[in-house]
């Protein structure tokens, strides 16, 4: 102990200054108007950076879940897109020329016009293939969540395939790379549409045939390309991608285009999805059947 | 009590006095941002040169702390003091001869040192208290060019002082 004293006594005075000005620090802030003022002030700021930070961690770790619950939020304001979409044809269906957006009906029409069509399931792609003539998809939702064959699956790119085999948990998708997919699509700013088919090859660009001829001049590369709403399964403007290169001749049917399109979406990188739940498909399939009867 | 002692208490009653009652009065009666003399850190100063550094610490502090009585800004001058006895050593070694004062040298006063190594030891001295105790008044670096600026007009002010210390008592322990 007296030993400890002296060697304090030799080397303290560090030590000693440092034990004196943490007591001084403690009376300066606690007591001096001025200085505590400053201290909550900078330890406010401080604090504040200690706890977004700390938030962010946070918020990293629970990154999976918030990407679900957006997911959802997602789907929910694609199903609400996609039915206004198909609010201004049942409009037209009642002779009024007017949109949506501009619809001064009476409350009793417009609620009539109000007619739900789509709805749109969160999923996850669990297995995907990009190098075969016939890519697929796995997904990890079935008829368990009401999904059936026919289906589209759409992410917020734009297209990703055709639902075809369904198990009550699991799903098998056509991806947009197989040779059988065929999609009306419409390029937006000339209003015309065609078939949206992938040839084989670079897995980013599919070919839009059965294009007009007339159109041959207009179609300029990145003229965006969407889905028509034509077809049961995909909901009207669901984005496709951009025109890659000027129309061309069909070597098979000269008196209409071909088209190159690039995809918005990159189809090596698929993670989270929507399936497209078409509310009125059996009742327009069962019309389609009177048709061909 | 020895008589080394109490010169020592004598100095600490005595600048303690001058600070508290003429040059805080001085201090207020013109503009206190920029004219502010300290001169209690003499004290820690002219404490004895053998005096181990702990104590000059701790006396630093408590004669900053008594300072602050005067000036109610508790523990702003306790700091300033502490630090002083602690960079004391620090300046006092650069002025030291080969192989350190001896012991017939008592005290950092031109009795004992030159009178310009007890000026330029003194001036060290001073500015490093000065600066600390206005970096602690304001307490951000926020207003570091006032901070200097105050550091360097009242050193100006205190060296002055410090001087007509010299001169009048030429303190021998």
């Amino acid at each position: 102990m007296g030993r400890l004293f002296q060697l304090l006594l030799r080397n303290g005075g560090f030590v000693t200054w440092i034990f004196v000005e943490l007591f001084c620090f403690v009376a300066i802030v606690q007591y001096n108007n001025t200085q505590g003022a400053v201290w909550a002030n900078t330890t406010e700021i401080f604090g504040g950076r200690i706890l977004e930070k700390r938030q962010n961690i946070s918020d990293y770790f629970s990154l999976s879940e918030r990407i679900d619950s957006l997911n959802h939020v997602m789907d929910s304001l694609q199903s609400r897109l996609a039915n206004a979409r198909v609010m201004q044809v049942s409009v037209r269906d009642t002779h009024f020329l007017v949109t949506y957006d501009s619809l001064s009906l009476s409350d009793s029409i417009r609620h009539k016009t109000i007619r739900p069509e789509y709805e749109f399931i969160t999923a996850k792609v669990i297995g995907n293939s990009i190098t075969s003539a016939n890519n697929w998809l796995i997904i990890n939702r079935g008829s368990n969540d009401l999904v059936a064959p026919h289906m589209a699956v759409v992410s917020a790119n734009g297209i990703v395939g055709i639902i075809r085999h369904v198990s009550p948990n699991f799903s098998i998708a056509m991806s947009a790379l197989h040779r059988q997919t065929k999609i009306t699509a419409a390029l937006q700013k000339q209003k015309t549409f065609g078939s949206l088919v992938w040839e084989g090859g670079d897995p980013q660009v599919m070919t839009l045939k059965d294009i007009s001829k007339h159109f041959e001049d207009v179609i300029k590369p990145g003229d965006p390309v969407v889905t028509s709403g034509y077809s049961v399964m995909f909901p009207k403007d669901i984005p496709v991608g951009k025109v890659l290169s000027k129309a061309t001749p069909d070597p098979e049917n000269p008196h209409f285009l071909v088209v190159k399109v690039q995809l918005s979406q990159d189809m090596s990188d698929l993670n989270d999805v929507s399936i497209v739940r078409n509310l009125y498909s059996v009742e327009i399939d069962s019309l389609k059947a009177k048709v061909k009867q | 009590m020895n008589s080394s002692t109490l010169p020592i208490i004598w100095r600490f009653l005595g600048l303690l006095a001058v600070q508290g009652l003429l040059l805080k009065q001085m201090g207020m009666a013109v503009d206190l941002t920029y004219f502010n003399v300290l001169l209690y850190p003499l004290f820690i100063l002219l404490l004895p040169l053998q005096m181990p550094a702990p104590y000059v610490v701790l006396l630093g502090a408590l004669i900053g702390g008594a300072v602050d009585v005067f000036y109610a800004s508790p523990g702003v001058h306790a700091s300033a003091g502490a630090f002083s006895g602690f960079v004391r050593g620090v300046v006092i070694g650069m002025f030291s001869p080969k192989g350190g004062f001896s012991s017939k040298e008592l005290i950092f006063s031109p009795a004992h040192v030159s009178w310009p190594t007890y000026l330029r030891g003194a001036a060290i001295f001073f500015f490093l208290h000065l600066f600390w105790y206005f970096s602690v008044d304001a307490f951000t670096f926020v207003y570091f060019g006032s901070i200097i600026g105050r550091t360097a007009a009242s050193w100006g002010l205190t060296m002055i002082f410090v001087v007509l210390y010299g001169a009048m008592f030429n303190p021998k322990n």
